[in-house]
């Protein structure tokens, strides 16, 4: 199983992946603006990192850019949840070195793939 | 249902900033903020929160925001929003005209503001109270990454003054928010020249904000005073990516039109989403 960090702002979707992640037995944490999530990923080292892009303090992708650049957490695979158009979170996910996306609304499925194909062993 | 429209000015930074964010929950690109951050737009866009505005039921249930930013003789709409469930109620109509009230009264001659492309409900109203589509602009981002290509031409780096002193010389229309106003109500302004050895010069201002762990650049403009745009802007691109390598870079703004456009795409931007520049005399 594995520790999954979910970093958002809007608590109705925090919940609903919290069920989601929790369902198949991974550890949950979330943060709900930009240094939290950062202060979050140091302190816990997740295995999976899901970001929102719309974010209060600092956007997802400047946090993406912080991550990344701390030896201690740019190894950690990163997947964009957002709501914008997939085009442009392609190009987001190419540009910033990110490991994969899901355009909302998504389901329990798609997200509990893109989980397992990102985590591999370690989803099991 | 009665509408109560009630000065901004009546509520704190952090009621403004709940209600604003609420209203964006559902936007093609939410953007949402913290109070730290809608504190520091209030200053550095002017806005006026005395004629900016909070729409709410007369049982106190918000409705939405708008808020009216104030320079000289010209207004600029911005952070409009209503809540999804209280949309098409005539929220946002009521809004627009609370603020067009207020620019009235100040004298004010014209009136900006920028919609997100394909919001439409939101141009549709702004069509209906009278506002004609200036420009198109494009909102582009860069990630950090290493430069190769080689860099070229005598670069003098522009601090604070030396930057806005320049600014003041850009001959084509800016956006609100890129104005020499904005510039120079913000700390963290500066700029490069550059001048190539085949005679092309140009410059580039821009805003290296510092967050409490890594600084972003942001509200970049570019002119070429002398040969091929998309050669200066590329240097003067690759000058400023050299220099701050771990910047991630946050392009708003850039005409569609922009000579530089193709500079900005050499160097890796690319777009996010476009907005429509909008306009309405007060005389009408």
């Amino acid at each position: 199983m594995a520790k999954i960090l979910y970093i958002e702002d809007i608590q109705d979707n925090i919940t609903l992946v919290e069920k989601i992640v929790t369902s198949r037995g991974h550890e949950f944490l979330y943060a709900k603006n930009a240094e939290q999530g950062l202060e979050l990923a140091f302190n816990s080292t997740p295995d999976l990192i899901l970001l929102d892009l719309g974010l209060p303090d600092a956007d997802g992708q400047t946090l993406s850019v912080w991550l990344r650049g701390n030896p201690a957490l740019e190894n950690i695979p990163i997947i964009v949840l957002t709501a914008w158009p997939e085009e442009v979170v392609q190009h987001t996910v190419e540009a910033y070195n990110l490991n994969g996306y899901l355009c909302k609304p998504f389901n329990m499925r798609d997200l509990l793939q893109i989980i397992d194909k990102t985590l591999g062993a370690k989803a099991l | 249902m009665t509408i109560e429209l009630i000065p901004a000015e009546r509520f704190s930074m952090q009621e403004l900033t709940e209600l604003y964010n609420q209203t964006r929950v559902d936007y093609l690109v939410p953007m949402p903020m913290n109070a730290d951050r809608l504190a520091e737009y209030v200053h550095d866009f002017d806005i006026d929160l005395a004629h900016s505005c909070v729409a709410r039921t007369t049982d106190g249930q918000p409705l939405g925001l708008s808020m009216l930013g104030v320079r000289r003789e010209k207004a600029w709409i911005t952070r409009l929003g209503v809540l999804p469930a209280s949309r098409r109620t005539g929220a946002g109509s009521a809004l627009m005209d609370f603020m067009f009230a207020g620019a009235t009264s100040l004298g004010l001659k014209e009136t900006d503001l920028e919609v997100i492309k394909n919001n439409t409900p939101a141009y549709n109203l702004f069509l209906s109270k009278g506002f004609t589509e200036t420009s198109e602009y494009l909102v582009m981002r860069r990630a950090p990454h290493p430069i190769t290509n080689p860099l070229q031409g005598i670069v003098s780096w522009l601090k604070f003054d030396e930057a806005l002193a320049i600014l003041q010389s850009y001959p084509h229309h800016i956006t609100w928010i890129n104005a020499y106003e904005s510039m120079r109500n913000s700390p963290d302004f500066e700029g490069l020249r550059i001048e190539l050895p085949n005679g092309g010069a140009g410059w580039l201002v821009y805003r290296n904000t510092k967050y409490t762990l890594r600084s972003t650049l942001s509200h970049l403009i570019i002119h070429t005073e002398h040969g091929n745009p998309q050669e200066v802007g590329a240097q003067l691109l690759l000058n400023l990516h050299n220099h701050y390598p771990h910047h991630d870079t946050y392009a708003e703004n850039i005409f569609q039109g922009d000579p530089h456009l193709s500079a900005f795409k050499i160097l890796g931007y690319f777009a996010n989403f476009s907005r429509i520049e909008m306009r309405r005399p007060f005389t009408v």
